[in-house]
């Protein structure tokens, strides 16, 4: 503190009243608002040297836009002192720009560096603080050269701003020339460098990502590394020391000192204070044996972890012993032997209390309550909450990976769970338009699965529309005009009558195909195609949980206008049938499920007409004759999912379809037979009422019964199909946004007109790799590349076709 | 050629704009004013205009039906401006954003529990404003909504009952569990019978080993019920249900009578076919010994 000519004695203050204080240096800033800031307030009766003004200072510091503040006494006059408050104004950060890194790194290293944007200064320290950020984070990416520029630009918009622009040259990333160890005796080098799962040395042979070095990997991969050394028995296994040198400008090198220590086994296994179930149970459970390879990961997961709920805990935890704990501890090490002792805590048998669900904003409560299997008065079950949040994800209006049931444990032997839920957006658009053919072709398609019917007169409950009670609504429109028309619709309820699981849908569309004429011009022609159907469904409790039961009654009528190239040229023809669907799906995700089963088996049969409406059928007119289409119609299908390793999943499927007749004289229908080939995409197809099945490598409509007219069958299918699938996927992203997975695939199919030929190892094979890629809004897209490995004679191209694209499929087809 | 507006919002005249973005507010061109506001308030920290600003700010998001981003802004204003005759105002309006934030009785109440807090803060702060007693009343429909919740969930169990038999059970506890939550809850004598009725169906759809443990519960849930509310309008269902559980437990009595009737004749005749059969063997072992 200056005072001009004068000396303030430090250890002599006293009492001064503020004269006024002035402020002088500033260019921008208000100077009333600065002088209040450092409460220097006229008037007040402060001491001199004393705590005021050190913290007049430091208030204005904190403000952070001064790179200097001196406080000055301008005068004393008597026991009255005037400041006055000289600062240097800097300009203030407006905005930060990065050129030479990628987006993510870029929002990675805001993150880093924190919001400093219209807070703090431009001075050294920011330069140096940005430059330590951004180098140490490449640093760790595997950029060890990195190189940070500077430029500052003033913001037009701003006074008395500056953009700070950034130039970052990251420079390559180092590779790993070599990894050595040292101290191993039992496992050789080349084993050990396996268990560094993402740190590789580098290889001719490797393409993708060889051997780039990453420091956070890295240091991840070592703790895998002695986790591994323990679940291999070397419980004694340590990571000594290790460095990270620099052999050349573009490589490092790695150096482990590691500590191997003998194996180890088990030896006996003992457990103490369980009551509920016998040791014999527990240890069969368990299913450990005394001279094993000791393994600590074995022994958790046994314990606690495994996937399937083979473990003692599920026992307890499926069991309402909610607080259950088991501490496995080793109680004697001899030699290479180690006891261990299983330390249980049962605690009591809980009940369900009170169930409640959070974070629904959308969907109501008890849509999503009616699917929970833990319910008030239950014991308590780890099984049943888990098997709560696959049904919840099951509904598809929730983030799967979001939902998260939470019991909290009451002192009164209850517990309260409370599942925590995300919403996602479930709708689905689909809007296409073209020009075909000299004319606009349009598509719309709207689906909305959290649709609320009752809410539908409300206004208020519009938001943007009526939502929240589970229900599907689809609405689908497409034309060209004079053309081709088709429009559909349809409704469906998971809950009829919010009683019951049985699920009740209600199906209509329309559609017309003609060749654009007026209806009275003489050379008009045209096929209509109306149908409507309604469905109930049940999920059962018997033979399990798992099984459901559909029952649909369904009605097509065509109608024909002098329609070239069908059955009959003019006309009606009218399919009545009912549909029996039973089916058990244990599949753990809907869109990529990673283990369990979906089978299905179908039942479709219309009336015998040909029994009661004395029809000569060997004489009658073609529009008698199909006047009422008759058959029965039989469906298999499976398809079982495994996890192979890792993320990697198995998926098989055989599907099976025939379809028969009541009576030889009336012959196979000609209506609801199968197309086999291709991208199992609904074309036009449907107008004649065919079940379209994909098979990858062959074009549509290719795969025809062996020695069959190649022309009639393509056109009309055929009764009879058979298909199995082998895929390997791999999911590449697995977010809520976007599931995206590779595949690799064998096909193998066939089609046969009469059960007499029917041999279901006599099939044409296909074999190929594929992407898909499922977005909530648009469904699934997939591009696959097959090669096919059996020539169909007759077809064009002997019926082959490398690629097949399809879009948007909601049924069949990609299943 | 831009527009005056866009020009405006482009030039560095802050004064200007601020004027603007006042008279917008009050043609309530409410999105304009947003605009122009959120991009002063930054400019004018630290001056003595920021007052002002901050509070036609946060009541341009309230008309904006921003309820969310509103509420953090009246908040925020009434921290950083507690002297300000627009304090108690804001305070105010932030809990009543909260109101109008929280949504139906079917959805997520998080907002509702907030909205209470916030309320009850600004009673707890202004106890003598006339604001308050409207506080109040909004505290009083919240918990409204709450109780409805917490009824409607409840029932929810009692009308799956008819799938899943357990379900009466749960409803039982549920409905319990809603009168132990929301003491006073305004269904508290629907919910009464509810439990004997749950309790009743539970008995009934129950095993006949079972039944008359299950209906005596329900009678005795009657009895609370009776006890509770003397007069009440559903005597007559309750009774009903009385009764219907006393002939059930006859019944069940009766059942479980007849079965072990059965079952005493069934096991009779094994015997008796056991008898026959031991005679044989006794006779032959007799032959063989005579042997």
């Amino acid at each position: 503190l200056k005072v001009n000519g004068l000396n303030l004695d430090y250890f002599a203050p006293r009492e001064y009243i503020i004269g006024g204080t002035t402020l002088s240096g500033s260019k921008y800033l208000d100077k009333d608002v600065i002088i209040v800031l450092s409460k220097l307030t006229k008037g007040e009766t402060i001491m001199l040297p004393g705590e005021a003004t050190a913290n007049a200072i430091k208030n204005l510091w904190a403000q952070g836009l001064f790179d200097d503040i001196k406080l000055n006494v301008s005068k004393i006059n008597g026991d009255t002192v005037y400041f006055d408050i000289e600062v240097v104004e800097l300009p203030r950060l407006s905005g930060l720009e990065f050129t030479g890194i990628s987006k993510s790194q870029k929002t990675d290293i805001q993150e880093k560096l924190g919001d400093k944007v219209g807070k703090t200064i431009i001075n050294d320290n920011l330069y140096n603080t940005t430059r330590a950020v951004i180098t140490k984070f490449l640093y760790e990416k595997g950029y060890f050269y990195t190189k940070v520029d500077y430029k500052t630009k003033p913001d037009p918009n701003q006074e008395n701003s500056m953009i700070l622009q950034v130039n970052i040259d990251k420079g390559k990333r180092v590779k790993v020339q070599k990894i050595e160890f040292e101290g191993n005796k039992e496992f050789k080098s080349a084993k050990l460098r396996k268990y560094l799962k993402k740190t590789k040395q580098r290889a001719f042979y490797k393409i993708f990502g060889s051997g780039k070095f990453n420091k956070e990997k890295y240091e991840e991969d070592k703790l895998n590394f002695i986790a591994k050394l323990h679940e291999k028995g070397y419980r004694d296994a340590a990571l000594i020391s290790d460095s990270v040198y620099r052999y050349n400008d573009k490589t490092v090198g790695i150096k482990i000192k590691m500590y191997e220590g003998p194996k180890y086994y088990f030896g006996k296994i003992s457990w103490v204070g369980n009551a509920k179930y016998p040791t014999d149970l527990l240890n069969k459970i368990f299913g450990i044996e005394p001279g094993e390879v000791f393994s600590e990961e074995k022994l958790e997961k046994k314990l606690r972890g495994s996937a399937n709920g083979d473990d003692v805990s599920s026992l307890y935890l499926n069991d309402g012993y909610l607080t259950f704990n088991v501490d496995p501890v080793q109680t004697r090490i001899y030699g290479d032997t180690v006891d261990v002792e299983m330390r249980i805590y049962e605690g009591p048998k809980y009940t369900v209390n009170k169930v409640s669900v959070m974070g629904n904003t959308i969907t109501n409560d008890r849509v999503v309550l009616r699917e929970i299997r833990t319910k008030p008065g239950d014991y308590f079950s780890k099984e049943a909450l888990i098997r709560g949040v696959r049904e919840i994800g099951q509904l598809g209006n929730f983030d799967e990976s979001k939902t998260n049931p939470v019991p909290k444990p009451n002192q009164d032997g209850t517990v309260d769970i409370v599942y925590h839920v995300e919403e996602k957006p479930s709708d689905q658009i689909e809007l296409s338009g073209g020009f075909g053919g000299g004319r606009v072709i349009g598509t719309l398609g709207l689906t909305f699965n959290n649709f609320s019917l009752k809410n539908l007169f409300k206004g208020e409950a519009y938001r943007p529309l009526p939502k929240g009670d589970g229900q599907k609504l689809s609405l689908r429109g497409q034309t060209n005009g004079k053309y081709y028309q088709s429009y559909s619709f349809s409704f469906s309820e998971p809950w009829f009558g919010g009683k019951k699981p049985v699920s009740f849908g209600v199906s209509a569309f329309t559609s017309l195909q003609s060749n654009g004429l007026a209806k009275s011009n003489s050379q008009y022609y045209g096929i209509r195609l109306n149908g409507v159907s309604f469905s109930l469904g049940r999920k059962l409790k018997w033979p399990d949980n798992w099984f459901s039961l559909v029952h649909s009654i369904n009605l097509n009528q065509y109608i024909l206008n002098n329609y070239p190239g069908y059955l009959f040229s003019t006309g009606e023809s009218y399919n009545l049938n009912i549909t029996q669907e039973i089916a058990r799906d244990s599949r753990n995700h809907h869109i990529f499920p990673t283990g369990g089963a979906y089978l299905r088996f179908t039942i479709q049969a219309t009336p015998p007409y040909s029994l009661f409406n004395n029809v000569n059928y060997n004489t009658a007119s073609d529009k008698q004759r199909y006047k009422f289409t008759e058959y029965h119609k039989w469906k298999f299908e499976a398809q079982f999912f495994e996890t192979v390793v890792g993320k990697l999943v198995f998926k098989g499927q055989a599907q099976f379809g025939f379809l028969g007749s009541y009576n030889s004289a009336v012959g196979q229908s000609a209506f609801e037979r199968f197309k086999l080939g291709g991208d199992g995409m609904q074309g036009f197809d449907f107008l004649q009422g065919s079940e379209i099945i994909a098979m990858r490598g062959y074009a549509n409509n290719a795969v025809i019964p062996v020695g069959a007219n190649p022309s009639i069958a393509q056109s009309s299918g055929s009764p009879i199909f058979t298909k199995y699938v082998m895929e390997l996927r791999y999911p590449v992203i697995n977010s809520q946004q976007a599931t995206a997975f590779l595949t690799v695939f064998g096909e193998a199919g066939n089609t046969w007109n009469k059960f007499g030929d029917f041999n279901p190892f006599n099939v044409r094979r296909s074999a190929g790799i594929g992407a898909k890629i499922f977005l909530p809004i648009f469904g699934l897209l997939g591009i696959d590349y097959g090669h096919a490995f059996d020539r169909i004679p007759g077809v064009q191209d002997g019926g082959k076709q490398s690629f097949t694209f399809s879009i948007a499929q909601q049924l069949g087809g990609f299943n | 050629c831009k527009s005056r507006f866009e020009k405006l919002r482009l030039s560095n005249d802050v004064a200007k704009k601020y004027q603007e973005g006042i008279r917008l507010y009050n043609k309530k061109d409410y999105n304009k004013a947003l605009i122009l506001f959120e991009g002063l308030v930054q400019k004018y920290r630290g001056t003595a205009e920021a007052e002002d600003l901050n509070y036609y700010y946060a009541y341009t998001l309230y008309r904006l039906k921003d309820y969310t981003t509103a509420r953090y802004k009246f908040k925020e204003f009434a921290d950083t401006y507690p002297a300000s005759k627009n304090a108690e105002e804001c305070r105010y309006m932030g809990a009543y954003c909260y109101y109008l934030d929280s949504p139906k009785s079917s959805l997520d109440q998080e907002n509702t529990y907030k909205a209470i807090d916030a309320l009850q803060l600004f009673i707890n702060l202004y106890p003598k404003s006339d604001r308050a007693k409207q506080a109040a009343q909004y505290i009083a429909n919240l918990r409204d909504k709450l109780e409805t919740k917490a009824f409607d969930n409840a029932k929810l169990y009692y009308d799956l009952g008819g799938y899943d038999i357990t379900n009466y059970k749960s409803a039982v506890v549920a409905l319990k569990n809603a009168q132990i939550e929301f003491p006073d809850i305004k269904y508290a004598e629907e919910m009464n019978l509810l439990i004997v009725k749950a309790q009743f169906m539970y008995a009934k759809n129950s095993y006949a080993n079972r039944q008359e443990e299950r209906f005596e519960q329900a009678i005795e849930y009657y009895n609370e019920f009776m006890e509770a509310y003397p007069d009440s309008k559903y005597a007559k269902e309750a009774k009903q249900l009385k009764q219907d559980s006393e002939s059930g437990i006859v019944n069940a009595k009766k059942q479980l009578a007849e079965n072990a009737a059965m079952i005493a004749k069934y096991k009779a005749l094994e015997e008796s076919d056991k008898k026959k059969k031991d005679t044989t063997t006794n006779k032959n072992l007799d032959n063989k010994t005579q042997k």
